[in-house]
């Protein structure tokens, strides 16, 4: 009995629930049926602690659109420079607060998180279509996220040392840089809002978060939880909107920071607009802008197909391919080609589609009806090529058969184009160097997988890979904070690493102080 | 009862026959006392064992191996022999072909044939040597409807090559019949995860109806032949789909009087006793008749349930000490034991205090010998089996069947027991005296 000692340094995952035991899923159905007695949600525009009208915005269930989940504000561009002003505000207080004590707050709103964690979960269910698994893994990375940037922010506090010379004191430190814009989506409704705005505050700047349209409600969770747990309402203001909201936090020259996570094209245009630097504006922003992929898994002829299928069918499939680290290509070696499509087929013509609500589903509807349209388009331009799908899927709610396209063009946009959806496409490759040309030719670089069990293909493919976060024979969906720092390059991402040691550099300014400690020619230390 | 069971003991253990001085054997039994010294070199050997059948030449197989071997610190001489070896093609090739022959030795001695048809001899011959077997159809892993069907076909094919060959048996009076009753010699152990494509631990009901609608006929089939159909238990992942599909199926009107069936109990889980308790009140509730058996194991999933386990944050389901696993198999023991007549016992161990303790235990209760079925591995638990065999006791060994592909997940499970240091079979290779193996727990 010699399994090793996991190596913690004083950070611990929130544990997901056990969802194989009877009694956990029983919790979360008894939370949802508790939920939903008080739907709607009502989730104002929350500015300087003053609460705004909660209407403009209808959040509802992608598996039922007339059930209403939330009614939220309709925040846009008065709404955001009034919330700018107060986090501007705000931020003399904030942000000159010990780091330990701003900690201390993201440790308490943590705290409430896990006491909601169950309702929270329910809400995902509902807003987004979030099944159980997806919902629960989603609530502890919000959990783990403020817990890991208040610990970090702590440690960054003590600013870094330098090389000291007789006669002078060299100090590092690192300050708040001002009001970070954030600007979060709805796939990860509660944790990657809770990151972007917990780096933030962690690290001393005031917030103004931009939720998803499509997820107010879960982002409005947070915000009280954040404010519960002493977080100043200058602090932190909550804009529900549309785009035309994100767009003014982008302009506005009091904002210092802007943390995006989203599609391609939105993240382009705020790296553009934010790289405008008008007259009165004395900084230069910064962007954090977490994009899209392509994401390919490469199976070597020696790969465990045992293990490959479930966990290839696992990262393109469930969730119904709405995360940004999900897969949407295979790239298989000639000599495992057959088989593996042959089983891959079979898996997927048997995955689970379903209302997310249900533990037996796998693959929920998709947010709403345009990316529907949209998969469901791509899935035609690849009908000649279907191979597998898992029909029929429920007429109400915004479902699209999960399909497995195979032998697609190499110039198919289907090949090309984050879809985002439940369509994963595969292509026969001659070897190994052929597979990784074709991931070096895409223009994301966000996560990627291979699945060998040759240690030369896997420091090979590691070396060479551009991706952000390369899992090998596992899936590669499911990053945990502080053991999978994540985030993509090239044009997936800015090279940030949400969950880990380098993220809060993003939301800080460095100082270097260098005094004199000569007094007439004598050293005074 | 203490005494009886150290008399028990070291009665089994003067029966265990004499080393074989087969050479072969001696290699393998050098390449595992190797792999049991050094955690870096075990690992290396099993990842090889590991892809061996994905290889597509010798060179490949050369290349597999070095690369593991690579990552070993410290190489013993045979080692590095065999890492100078592979910088020739020629070099690679006779190491290939020579690990691919070892790997190949190894699987034979825990499997017993590619089929059921081909290991008909060795499971006569064991019968004949005075052990009954258990047939395990080893495979890949079932991700699709057509796979589920085709492992359910196989196990059809199992239970009528079998009950075709067994009347050609001799008699076997000890283990054929207990004071029950007959007992089948036709004995086939099935697995409900290669049974459904769908079994997935947060949603156990679509998988086990998946999995009973083709375990039904199998059940139906066994009963038209007179044979054992076993459910075999697997990881906790499966765990509730499993005890709910026995639970339901084999209280079906028309399963009730037959096949004779069972389940198995895995000691090392810490929710085991309330396992026994559910499967002993369904026991005496249903009168089921024959009783079912249920197989007590310390079980084979301890790694995958605790690496599982930590890094979920989540307390690990089984003991993580050797010695509360050992406590608990044998108060299972007698529980399971005081259940007889209403569940069958088949204690299955390797411990040979285990195994004792479970005899005493049944003659401390007044019960006959034949009423106790002890189970032993292929390969693993062999000597003990004839041991068993010579006291006239009833012993069934437990039989994988199947290619080396699909026996490979079996095969590096097996090997990490055989190579683990606390492992019962590992304190006996190294000499420890009979004393320290027959202490309590």
């Amino acid at each position: 009995m010699t399994v090793a000692e996991p190596v913690n340094a004083g950070f611990r995952n929130e544990p997901i629930l056990e969802l194989r035991r009877a009694q956990a899923r029983d919790s979360l159905l008894a939370a949802l049926r508790e939920l939903d007695e008080r739907l709607p949600l009502s989730v104002p525009v929350l500015i300087g602690g003053d609460r705004g009208a909660a209407e403009g915005i209808d959040s509802t269930d992608p598996g039922a659109p007339q059930r209403l989940v939330a009614r939220a504000g309709r925040g846009g561009e008065d709404e955001a420079a009034a919330a700018v002003e107060a986090a501007a505000r705000g931020f003399h207080d904030w942000g000159s607060r010990p780091a330990a004590e701003r900690a201390e707050v993201l440790h308490a709103a943590a705290a409430r998180l896990r006491e909601r964690r169950l309702t929270l979960a329910a809400l995902q269910v509902r807003e987004c279509a979030k099944p159980w698994p997806e919902a629960d893994a989603d609530v502890c990375e919000a959990i783990d996220f403020l817990e890991y940037y208040a610990q970090q922010a702590v440690e960054l506090d003590h600013g870094r040392s330098l090389v000291q010379a007789p006669g002078e004191r060299n100090t590092m430190r690192y300050t708040p840089r001002g009001v970070a814009g954030v600007i979060s989506p709805w796939n990860f409704p509660l944790a990657i809002p809770c990151g972007m705005t917990s780096a933030a505050l962690a690290a001393g700047n005031t917030v103004v978060l931009k939720p998803a349209e499509q997820s107010p409600g879960s982002a409005g969770a947070l915000v009280d939880a954040l404010h519960e747990a002493g977080v100043p309402p200058d602090a932190l203001a909550l804009v529900p909107g549309f785009g035309e909201a994100g767009a003014a936090l982008v302009r506005d020259p009091r904002v210092h920071v802007i943390a995006f996570t989203g599609s391609s094209a939105v993240g382009l245009e705020i790296v553009r607009a934010a790289g405008e630097t008008p007259a009165g504006q004395n900084h230069v922003k910064r962007v954090v802008s977490e994009m899209g992929g392509k994401n390919c898994v490469i199976v070597d002829s020696d790969a465990d197909l045992d293990e490959a299928v479930p966990e290839i069918v696992h990262s393109a499939f469930i969730y119904a391919g709405q995360k940004c680290s999900a897969a949407a290509r295979v790239l298989v070696h000639e000599a495992a080609a057959d088989t593996l499509v042959e089983r891959l087929a079979g898996a997927v013509s048997v995955l689970t589609v379903g209302q997310a609500d249900s533990f037996a589903t796998e693959v929920p509807p998709v947010i709403e009806r345009e990316a529907q349209e949209r998969v469901l388009r791509y899935r035609a331009q690849a009908s000649d090529h279907l191979v597998a799908s898992a029909e029929p899927v429920p007429d109400e709610g915004w479902f699209v058969p999960p399909s497995l396209v195979v032998g697609l063009p190499e110039d198919s946009p289907v090949n090309r184009e984050e879809i985002f959806g439940p369509l994963v496409s595969v292509t026969r490759v001659r070897d190994i160097d052929q597979a990784m040309d074709i991931v070096d030719s895409l223009p994301f670089a966000l996560t990627g997988g291979l699945f060998s069990r040759s240690p030369a293909t896997v420091e090979r493919v590691a070396a060479r890979t551009p991706v952000g976060n390369l899992y090998v024979n596992r899936a590669i969906t499911g990053a945990m904070v502080g053991r999978q720092p994540f985030g993509g390059n090239r044009r997936s991402g800015s090279g940030s690493k949400a969950g880990g040691p380098d993220y809060l550099l993003q939301f800080v300014e460095p100082r270097v102080v260098t005094e004199n400690t000569m007094r007439h020619g004598i050293p005074v230390e | 009862m203490e005494a009886e069971l150290q008399r028990v003991g070291r009665s089994i253990h003067a029966a265990f026959p004499a080393r074989t001085r087969n050479p072969l054997r001696a290699l393998d039994q050098r390449a595992m006392e190797l792999a049991a010294q050094d955690m870096e070199l075990r690992a290396a050997l099993f990842r090889f064992v590991d892809v061996t059948p994905a290889c597509h030449s010798l060179d490949d197989l050369a290349r597999h191996l070095t690369g593991y071997l690579d990552e070993v610190d410290a190489r013993p001489p045979p080692i590095a022999a065999a890492m100078r070896m592979s910088g020739t093609k020629a070099g690679r090739a006779a190491l290939g072909a020579a690990a691919a022959a070892g790997v190949r030795r190894m699987a034979h001695r825990f499997i017993v044939g590619e089929t059921p048809r081909a290991a008909l001899r060795v499971i006569r011959h064991l019968w004949e040597q005075g052990a009954a077997v258990s047939l395990d159809l080893l495979g890949e892993a079932t991700v699709t409807q057509a796979e589920a069907d085709r492992y359910a076909a196989r196990c059809l094919d199992a239970l009528e090559t079998l009950a075709e060959a067994v009347p050609r048996w001799p008699a076997r009076p000890v283990l054929e019949a207990d004071s029950l009753g007959p007992l089948p010699r036709v004995n086939l152990s099935v697995k409900v995860s290669a049974l459904s494509p769908l079994l997935r631990p947060e949603a156990p009901d679509v998988g086990r109806d998946d999995a009973a609608r083709r375990m039904r006929p199998l059940l139906l089939r066994a009963k038209e032949l007179g044979a054992h159909l076993h459910i075999d238990m697997e990881s906790v992942d499966t765990l509730e789909a499993t005890m709910e599909l026995v639970f339901d199926l084999l209280d079906e009107p028309e399963l009730r009087d037959s096949p004779s069936s069972g389940v198995v109990m895995q000691a090392y889980l810490r929710e085991s006793p309330e396992q026994l308790d559910r499967v002993i009140d369904w026991a005496r509730a249903s009168e089921r008749r024959p009783p079912a058996v249920v197989r007590l194991v310390k079980g084979a999933y301890w790694d995958q349930e605790v690496v599982e386990a930590r890094q979920h944050g989540w307390t690990p389901p089984v003991f993580e000490q050797k010695r509360e696993s050992d406590r608990n198999f044998e108060d299972l023991t007698r529980r399971l034991l005081g259940a007889w007549p209403h569940l069958r016992p088949a204690i299955a161990s390797h411990n040979l205090r285990s195994v004792a303790h479970a005899v005493a235990t049944n003659r401390e209760l007044g019960r006959d010998d034949r009423d106790l079925e002890l189970q032993v591995l292929r390969g693993l638990g062999d000597d003990l089996a004839a041991a068993l065999a010579h006291h006239g006791m009833r012993v069934r060994i437990y039989c994988p069947v199947g290619d080396l592909v699909a026996g490979m997940a079996y095969l590096v499970r097996r090997l990490l027991e055989n190579t683990s240091n606390e492992s019962f079979l590992g304190e006996q290779q190294r000499g420890v005296p009979i004393e320290e193996l027959l202490a309590a727990p």
